[in-house]
């Protein structure tokens, strides 16, 4: 598996800390998009495939939670990684519950968030493979 | 009057709960932004970008992290005015500046449900003797509730005033009003009551509008 197969999205509000995430992650050979509310997120979602969203949970209009379970019911296959400044063990618990791959917390380590990333591609490679 | 007083302390440290969480998440976000910032710096070096060649990125990152440090002490400020507050029961203190720290603090809460809270404040109020812990709480009270009803892209105005020789805080929901959710804290109305007499002031309600009004320190 090459980097350069994944695609992921940056879901943040915080236009400058998703900008930053966005150049580090194409450094590693990344395909990065961004969105910055929920709304343009399940936009960009209807006019590109992607395998991995990493998905802030607190943001104006539509919070992280709310896209989660829109993701996970349209998209079964697109995983999703949480990232948040805000979380708390209960967030992480419904963020499980309602599909997601994984639950990190900001500031977050960029190796860490590659190998997240990573293995939820990983995954969503299994389950189209499963799913055929 | 033992229930009530628990009650109000249970409210009081939900308060104090609910602004802590606010400012940590505030400056985590600024915290991550440093240290993406600081990373991506280093990613370049290792990839080969140098300064000298790529002076103008480089200059664009350093001028994001200081932009990011200079809005966390903005937080760092209002947190400390705020928690000073609580230094000594009654003081004498301007309300612009007391409501100034508590809608700063609020803000984060309020573009969550994309509101905008506004501040038209009198600067020609004076000083005024009372508690502005206990005020800080009062009108965290009505905001809340007035954010829990009100719909997206709306906005309140948080307004001072000199009304009858008493000092005005006018508390203004401007939007779609949802309907009326149950109420998280069932006592909240009791609990106003109880500590608007504790100011000696008044409280009422003008549609939508709350009014609040605080006596004026006596010279």
């Amino acid at each position: 598996m090459k980097h350069k197969d994944i695609k992921i999205l940056i879901v943040d509000d915080e236009v400058a800390f998703a900008n930053t995430l966005a150049q580090r992650l194409q450094i590693r050979g990344i395909k990065v998009g961004i969105a910055y509310d929920g709304e343009q997120a399940l936009s960009k979602l209807k006019k590109e495939e992607l395998d991995v969203v990493v998905l802030d949970l607190k943001m104006p209009g539509m919070d992280g939670m709310e896209v989660l379970q829109e993701i996970k019911r349209v998209y079964p296959n697109i995983q999703v990684i949480m990232l948040t400044g805000h979380g708390t063990d209960k967030d992480e618990e419904q963020a499980k519950k309602l599909g997601g791959f994984d639950f990190l917390n900001k500031p977050v380590d960029i190796d860490t968030l590659e190998q997240k990333i990573k293995a939820a591609f990983k995954e969503k490679i299994e389950r189209n493979i499963a799913a055929q | 009057m033992e229930n009530k007083n628990e009650d109000l302390r249970f409210m009081q440290l939900r308060f104090i709960g609910k602004i802590l969480a606010g400012f940590t998440h505030e400056i985590k976000n600024h915290l991550a932004i440093v240290k993406e910032s600081a990373g991506l710096m280093g990613d370049m070096i290792q990839i080969g970008k140098t300064a000298e060649n790529d002076s103008s990125q480089y200059l664009e990152i350093i001028r994001s992290i200081e932009e990011q440090i200079e809005k966390a002490i903005v937080h760092f400020k209002y947190l400390n005015r705020f928690s000073h507050r609580m230094d000594t029961p009654l003081s004498s203190f301007n309300i612009n500046d007391c409501l100034e720290e508590l809608t700063a603090l609020l803000h984060r809460f309020a573009n969550q449900k994309r509101i905008s809270l506004e501040k038209d404040f009198n600067k020609d109020l004076p000083s005024i003797n009372s508690s502005p812990a206990i005020l800080h709480f009062l009108v965290f009270n009505f905001l809340e509730d007035k954010m829990s009803k009100l719909d997206k892209n709306s906005r309140i105005i948080v307004k001072t005033d000199l009304i009858n020789g008493s000092v005005a805080i006018r508390i203004i929901p401007e939007g779609n009003v949802l309907e009326a959710e149950t109420a998280k804290t069932p006592c909240i109305h009791e609990i106003n009551d109880y500590v608007i007499n504790m100011l000696s002031g008044t409280i009422s309600t003008q549609g939508e509008e709350t009014v609040i009004t605080l006596p004026i320190a006596a010279t």
